[in-house]
């Protein structure tokens, strides 16, 4: 990836950014981020087809670099991530400089090849392959078909069931989470300084890992995605217990869609449909 | 102690009987995501090349959730209830020396000023039945920790394979020698022979730090560049803690069970959580991801060693395997391991 290393190395030089959220492969071979803070540290940046994590996520954890810019290198799902902070005010589009990345897709196990069949169900609905916000656009677009969704199938099938065959779904998949908060901790959009399960005086939400206390959690945050997820799967990607999570923050994505002709993170200059309202709103589908 | 030679048939029969007397029988599920519970003696495996599941083995001794008692306000009158007596008779099949290994461990912090009767009473109605490990992956450093995929520590019985669905059955424990004189069937054919464990040792995964350097330099160093590095990437969620099988911060809670009755129940905790050392006065004294990424590698390598002389980690590499960053805790050992050197010379 020389033409990254070699952007990365101009922006340090000209002091363009402090620091640069990047991916580097360690001694393992992995793929994994990384954090580059001098043009001799920019070398060990990379970008592939195991670049799977939102980077996105470290712009409201890290603490804003006093002599610059934040530079972060992003995939299409990453940029609507920063588009989405931007629009909630999290970060100033002047904050940061964004290294975007013509993606082609990524696949989720380190040791796999890339065709475009085995990359990740985020992929193959992508509608940013090119990213839509950058300073930067690197990589090559391979032109092709994005293969089959995998996760309508599902979806469908949870659609076709009734509420009761619903809840016995979910019961028997968040009766597997162990609250690890791996999902929140990942979310680029869960930034919250206080989470609702940090709120313990008093306790708003149970911390037992019981079918009551995983719905509870499960639960609200996915209600706190609603209209906001940008759809990147990190959630269900770092889930040690593999919960489709996204099946309900994705649903509620298209509800956005459909009622609201909204996709968050799509424009740095709209208003998000959680932070506005308008009379002519559609109301029929509250029942 | 004996050792007998057993075909997998013989295991099979011995999970039947097993069942058929209202034992439970956990093993790998098919996706080796976790430990399950069996329903029939064909879904156990006993695989020493299989990946070692991705949530240890832990919640079957200390479970997530656990009930300490409930308690009912009638009127004025408090009565207080005991949960059901944890525990019914369990066999764990061809579970990982590394999974092993983590229940002695364990057992020294559960049984250090206040013996936690819960948590012993599992260890002595669970017989572990472990089996010889012969996969390996870049995750891996049983080696490192002074175990092996030979080990046989916190097993009662252990299986090594010899050839197709045959192996060596080793008796272990006391505990697991009276288990398995119940089951004649399983003791006919005694092993006489000597196992060759040295010629195994070319293919275990090899040592990547060593453990005294590590400490050494723990005990030395709290403050150091090496903890805003991890610190930086580390994204504070328990993954890590939650996989691993040594793991065993918990926290107490009480909880309604309706308008006028509670339990008080104990909880998966984990030092990975801001709010796990946050005061009630808002203040915290391991206030970012790098404090606290430096407790987790300093109780696992220096004070778990310095308190119980056990180490708090067995190698098996889950954390690492599950990391949402692949933050590679073996790989920080050893650039630990290299600073202690450098520090020498
Ligand atoms: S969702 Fe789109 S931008 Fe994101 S990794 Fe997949 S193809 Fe690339
Ligand atoms: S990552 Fe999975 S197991 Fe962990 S808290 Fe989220 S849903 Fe539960
Ligand atoms: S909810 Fe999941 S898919 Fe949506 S933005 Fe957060 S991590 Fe990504
Ligand atoms: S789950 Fe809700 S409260 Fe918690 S961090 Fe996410 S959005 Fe915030
Ligand atoms: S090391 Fe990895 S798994 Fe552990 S807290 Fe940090 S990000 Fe989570």
């Amino acid at each position: 990836m020389n033409q990254l290393i070699e952007s990365a190395k101009d922006i340090f030089q000209n002091n363009k950014a402090a620091i640069i959220i990047g991916y580097t492969k360690d001694k393992s071979g992995r793929t994994k981020p990384f954090i580059a803070h001098n043009s001799d540290e920019a070398e060990k940046l990379t970008f592939n087809h195991h670049a799977v994590n939102n980077l996105a996520v470290y712009l409201t954890r890290l603490e804003k670099p006093k002599d610059g810019k934040i530079g972060i290198v992003a995939k299409g799902c990453d940029i609507r991530a920063i588009n989405a902070l931007i629009q909630e005010n999290q970060i100033r589009r002047d904050d940061v400089l964004i290294i975007a990345m013509n993606c082609n897709g990524v696949v989720e196990n380190q040791n796999e090849e890339f065709s475009k069949e085995n990359t990740q169900i985020k992929c193959k609905y992508c509608q940013l392959r090119t990213p839509n916000n950058y300073d930067f656009l690197l990589g090559e677009l391979e032109d092709f078909e994005l293969p089959e969704d995998s996760q309508q199938e599902l979806m469908n099938k949870l659609e076709a069931m009734t509420p009761e065959e619903r809840w016995n779904f979910w019961e028997s998949q968040f009766g597997n989470c162990i609250k690890c908060y791996a999902c929140r901790q990942v979310c680029p959009l869960c930034y919250c300084e206080q989470c609702i399960v940090e709120k313990s005086m008093p306790q708003w939400i149970e911390t037992s890992s019981t079918t009551r206390g995983n719905f509870s959690w499960n639960l609200i945050r996915a209600f706190h995605q609603a209209g906001r997820c940008i759809g990147c799967h990190e959630c269900e990607r770092v889930c040690p217990m593999d919960i489709p999570l996204t099946l309900l923050t994705r649903k509620m994505g298209m509800i956005a869609m459909k009622e609201f002709n909204y996709k968050h993170g799509m424009n740095i200059n709209e208003p998000t449909l959680i932070g506005t309202y308008s009379t002519s709103d559609n109301e029929d589908f509250i029942k | 102690m004996k050792s007998f030679i057993v075909t997998r048939s013989q295991i099979n029969s011995l999970a039947a009987e097993l069942l058929s007397k209202n034992w439970s029988i956990f093993t790998q599920s098919e996706d080796r995501k976790r430990f399950k519970q069996c329903e029939s003696e064909s879904e156990i495996s006993v695989d020493g090349n299989g990946k070692p599941s991705d949530v240890s083995f832990k919640e079957l001794f200390f479970p997530k959730s656990e009930t300490l008692f409930y308690f009912n306000r009638d009127n004025e009158e408090l009565t207080l209830l005991d949960p059901a007596e944890p525990g019914t008779k369990t066999v764990i099949f061809g579970a990982k020396p590394c999974d092993a290994a983590s229940v002695p461990v364990l057992s020294k912090v559960f049984n250090w000023d206040y013996n936690d009767e819960f948590f012993n009473k599992r260890v002595e109605n669970t017989i572990v039945i472990s089996i010889a490990c012969s996969y390996s992956d870049e995750s891996c450093f049983c080696t490192s920790v002074g175990l092996s995929p030979f080990s046989e520590i916190g097993s009662d019985l252990f299986l090594i394979p010899t050839e197709k669905d045959s192996f060596i059955l080793k008796i272990v424990s006391e505990k697991g020698e009276k288990f398995i004189n119940e089951f004649p069937f399983m003791i006919q054919k005694e092993f006489e022979g000597t196992f060759d464990l040295e010629n195994q040792k070319a293919s275990f995964p090899k040592e990547k730090f060593d453990f005294a350097s590590v400490k050494e330099w723990l005990g030395k160093n709290f403050k150091d560049e090496i903890w805003n590095e991890v610190g930086e990437l580390c994204l504070g969620c328990a993954q890590c803690a939650y996989v691993c099988p040594t793991c065993h911060c918990f926290d107490i809670v009480d909880e309604n069970c309706g308008v006028s009755c509670g339990r008080r129940v104990k909880n998966w905790d984990s030092c990975q959580f801001g709010l796990f050392t946050k005061h009630a006065s808002g203040h915290n004294p391991r206030e970012d991801q790098s404090r606290r990424y430096r407790q987790r590698v300093n109780h696992k390598f220096n004070y778990y060693k310095q308190r119980f002389d056990e180490i708090l980690c067995t190698g098996c590499g889950r954390c690492t395997r599950g990391c949402p960053v692949s933050i590679d805790i073996a790989q920080v050992l050893e650039k630990i391991q290299c600073k202690q050197s450098a520090a020498i010379v």
